[in-house]
């Protein structure tokens, strides 16, 4: 194209690039690094760090917890969320506006705040467990994910074919399983994905519904901060990160990776 | 200010692939030139090129002797009207026609005088201070007209500007364009797949495929005399059949259809007509008749259609199937045999290629 | 039967959960600062009242304006250049901006942990040049929690920016330079001017997220850079002032929502798509 970028331009794209991969990659060297304080480069290199992460018990715990909450709330909000997307598509009409906003309100309002209003008013207040606490907040806070991204892929779906398949005999109910849902694929795996990462990344929920027994890995990260310098959570964070890339690697077999760029 | 436009040896690549070839054109000052084609034949590419969005990778376009290949898009006084009009969403219709005098440096009461007299030519003076946004299909495309006059252009192009739009009002906006063009006696190239829509705009038109030009001629001439057979089947020859000449006797040409049929046909129509040919003809350019005896091609007749004028028979011959027209006094069955005669005025020759 | 009301009953779930788990003890939380028996403004008058609570307040003000006005500012500028490269290249450039925006705040937090801290590499870098001696000390600073923070949000506003660039539509820039204007213009007059609600958008984002963040703060700023949201924390869990704590919250929502339905409503009336 004659409307070249200006080479200026390019070079402070370079930067920010380089500002955002750099200390991911200091974080990956620091928990290959043979020394017990954090450092980079790694001087000597060992994988003692990473076999160190399962000596802990709290570490064993939390990535339990905090697996079992992420996809417990995931299936949860997919669960709740797919049938509200459906509707909030299929009837828009007989439906209030206000209902779509009320479905994003878990991100509008301060994480921090919903899990502070939860520890009082339902742990404390209703005496509910704290699991079953920590799983509403977090299946509150996927849900918007859940809803907007199946909605999106909803909004293209043309219901006439599902009309179509009725007015052929399927059942409504079946008709939504055999037509519906499977162009609506992309949207729920991709919802599931943002649902899981955003879960299993969470602090601001997590930090009041934790107590002893219980606590989520990012929440057990902070804690360890506090005393230890170690390289051992670098090589949780080094965990964290293949998570991501396995999830972006889930992406790009199923959806391909330009789904992410949307 | 009408400059004539020159484009010579133009070839142009998506990457690797070839997607324009060698191609020459030259538009003479105040003429409009059509580049007709279906989509992927070169039209848009070369109207690009033209307007500097691509970049050729050899030729020269030249515009009024002053080479423009290039030079930045932005330097050539374009003036461009798109598909989907290509409005500045966030300004009003008068900013929009007044952008370009903007960019000339006119100061702000004089571009809006101009704006606003060019906005009354296409009639849309009293919305010149809505949103692009609160305008219907015809309107967007009148502004974009304006916005591209109002610089007075040395070249205007037209990338299918009335393709957005429904059949009455193509039929409407394609008239004013002509008469605007006309009116400023700009140069113009106009791309469009419409043939309806080419040959009555233009005063010349370029065929295109595969990134070639098939012909370039008067709508007139591309109609009735084809140079080949692309451009026959593009503008109706449905039926080409190989024929061969035995005699050549005074005013007519005696030719062999397969089947050895023998047709006599008009110097005075085809001209010279080499030893072997392909004879062109429209289903009007074939009549069918039941008479056994009449000088044409011995058919079986398939499925017949209604066409309101005349009954159109699907029909089987020696030549392969050809598409033929019958009169609605004597509507013929199916499977009954009849004869094809060649209708000289809606036939043509065209050389074996 | 019921087909009048199928779209209440499917999405009669999700907004029961939302309205029992979201709305009522949210604003319950808030209207437990209302009705004190001090009075009803009491919890807010002893808020105003104290001098740190106010310094942290103006503290958190001024680490998301400056967080802000520095990611959208860097992530315009990058998602420009993203937009306007070629296919592979740009693909590559997104996927490097997702991984960041899909690894974790702490990760990400902890990440400069590594880089600003004493022995950090910063420091290390610095004494290894000769440029100074003894270590600075940069963490637990503002600067600190704001580098971090803009670290956070210049991904996010890079991915944003580049959907919102990528959906000005190519024609309607090459209608620019048919129209004589250079590519300095262009972006003047027609990118800009076209990218303005994506950018308010965006800043909403990155506004109430720095507004409300704990994790960054905490590792970054610690003690000596309390900000709201770590000082909320330190409220109801340490202190267990919960009170307090519930008029941090409140006022947290209130800025959040003032913040987002301004903002909104600025970028409804300056987008012309809307129309």
């Amino acid at each position: 194209m004659p409307n070249r970028l200006h080479p200026a331009l390019i070079g402070f794209a370079v930067l920010v690039y380089l500002f955002l991969m750099g200390p991911l990659v200091i974080v990956f060297g620091a928990a290959l690094s043979d020394t017990t304080f954090l450092t980079f480069p790694p001087q000597g290199l060992t994988l003692r760090w990473f076999e160190r992460i399962f000596e802990i018990g709290a570490f064993r715990r939390t990535i339990v917890t905090s697996v079992e909450i992420a996809f417990l709330a995931t299936a949860l909000a997919l669960l709740i969320g797919i049938p509200a997307a459906y509707a909030l598509n299929r009837y828009r009409i007989q439906l209030p506006a206000w209902l779509s906003t009320l479905f994003v309100l878990p991100i509008l309002v301060p994480e921090i705040v919903l899990g502070f209003s939860l520890l009082r008013l339902v742990a404390v207040g209703q005496s509910a467990p704290i699991f079953l606490t920590l799983l509403i907040g977090h299946t509150l806070i996927v849900l918007p994910y859940c809803v907007r991204v199946i909605s999106a892929s909803l909004a293209s779906f043309d219901f006439s074919i599902e009309e179509a398949a009725i007015s052929l005999g399927s059942r409504p109910i079946k008709t939504f399983f055999t037509i519906v849902l499977p162009n609506v694929r992309s949207g729920v795996i991709a919802a599931f994905i943002l649902a899981f990462i955003t879960s299993i990344n969470d602090v601001s929920v997590s930090l009041f519904l934790t107590g002893p027994g219980i606590s989520t890995l990012p929440i057990q990260i902070l804690a360890h901060v506090e005393q230890f310098f170690d390289p051992v959570i670098a090589s949780v964070s080094v965990l964290l990160m293949l998570l991501t890339v396995a999830v972006m690697a889930i992406v790009e077999r199923t959806l391909g990776l330009t789904f992410l760029a949307k | 200010m009408t400059h004539p436009l020159a484009v010579e040896h133009l070839t142009a690549h998506y990457g690797t692939t070839k997607v324009l070839d060698d191609l020459s054109l030259s538009v003479g000052a105040g003429e409009l030139v059509s580049l007709l084609g279906a989509s992927g034949c070169g039209k848009t590419t070369t109207l690009r090129l033209i307007a500097g969005f691509l970049e050729p990778t050899a030729g020269t376009i030249t515009l009024g002797g002053e080479d423009l290949t290039r030079l930045p898009a932005y330097k050539r006084h374009i003036g461009l009207v798109f598909q989907n009009y290509a409005l500045f969403p966030h300004l009003s219709v008068l900013d929009n026609v007044a952008f370009g005098l903007k960019q000339r440096g006119i100061a702000t009461a004089e571009r809006n005088k101009r704006a606003r007299a060019m906005l009354e030519r296409v009639g849309l003076d009293q919305l010149a201070d809505r949103l692009p946004g609160a305008l219907s299909g015809g309107q967007k495309q009148r502004v974009a007209l304006a916005r591209a006059l109002v610089i007075e252009p040395p070249l205007l192009m037209f990338d299918e500007p009335l393709s957005n739009l429904d059949a009455k009002l193509r039929v409407d906006m394609r008239v004013e364009i002509r008469q605007l063009q006309r009116a400023n006696n700009t140069t113009a190239v106009y791309v469009t797949h419409d043939q309806e829509e080419a040959f009555s705009i233009s005063d010349r038109v370029a065929i295109m495929h595969q990134g070639r030009i098939m012909q370039l001629d008067t709508p007139e001439v591309l109609y009735q005399r084809p140079a080949n057979a692309f451009v026959a089947r593009f503008v109706g020859f449905e039926n080409l059949i190989p024929m061969k000449v035995t005699a050549r006797d005074g005013d007519d040409v005696t030719a062999q259809a397969p089947g050895g049929v023998a047709l006599a046909l008009p110097k005075a129509r085809f001209g010279d007509i080499p030893d072997d040919f392909v004879l062109a003809a429209r289903a009007d350019g074939l009549a069918v008749t039941a008479d056994p005896d009449a000088k044409g091609l011995p058919a079986t007749l398939g499925l017949r259609t209604y066409l309101g004028r005349a009954y159109q028979y699907q029909c089987e011959t020696e030549a392969g199937p050809l598409i033929a027209n019958g009169p609605l006094s004597s509507p013929l069955e199916l499977g009954s045999v009849a004869r094809l005669v060649p209708v000289p005025d809606q036939c043509c020759v065209l050389r074996v290629e | 039967m019921l087909k009048r009301f199928a779209g209440w009953t499917l999405s009669a779930p999700a907004t029961t959960l939302v309205v029992v788990f979201l709305v009522l003890p949210v604003a319950a939380t808030i209207t437990a600062t209302f009705i004190e028996p001090a009075g009803i403004i009491a919890p807010y008058q002893a808020f105003f009242s104290s001098g740190f609570r106010r310094t942290v307040l103006w503290r958190t003000l001024e680490i998301s304006l400056i967080t802000t006005i520095i990611s959208v500012a860097v992530g315009f500028l990058t998602a420009y250049v993203v937009a306007r490269s070629p296919g592979r290249i740009k693909s590559l450039l997104i996927i490097a901006a997702v991984f960041p925006l899909l690894t974790g705040v702490v990760v990400r937090s902890f990440a400069w942990l590594i880089i600003l801290g004493r022995n950090g590499i910063l420091n290390n870098f610095l004494i290894g040049m000769g440029i100074t001696d003894e270590p600075f000390s940069m963490l637990y600073t503002q600067g600190s929690v704001i580098v971090a923070m803009v670290y956070l949000f210049v991904p996010l506003m890079v991915l944003t920016l580049v959907g919102v660039l990528e959906n000005i539509p190519d024609d309607v820039v090459q209608a620019a330079a048919s129209l004589g204007a250079s590519p300095a213009a262009t972006f003047r007059q027609v990118i800009f001017p076209l990218a303005v609600p994506g950018l308010i958008v965006g800043a909403v984002l990155v506004f109430t997220g720095s507004f409300t963040a704990y994790a960054t703060p905490q590792l970054l700023g610690g003690e000596s850079q309390m900000v709201m949201g770590t000082l909320m924390y330190q409220r109801a869990m340490v202190a267990f002032d919960w009170v307090s704590a519930s008029t941090i919250a409140a006022i947290m929502v209130v800025v959040t929502v003032a913040v987002v339905l301004f903002m909104t409503r600025a970028a409804r009336r300056l987008n012309p798509m809307a129309t």
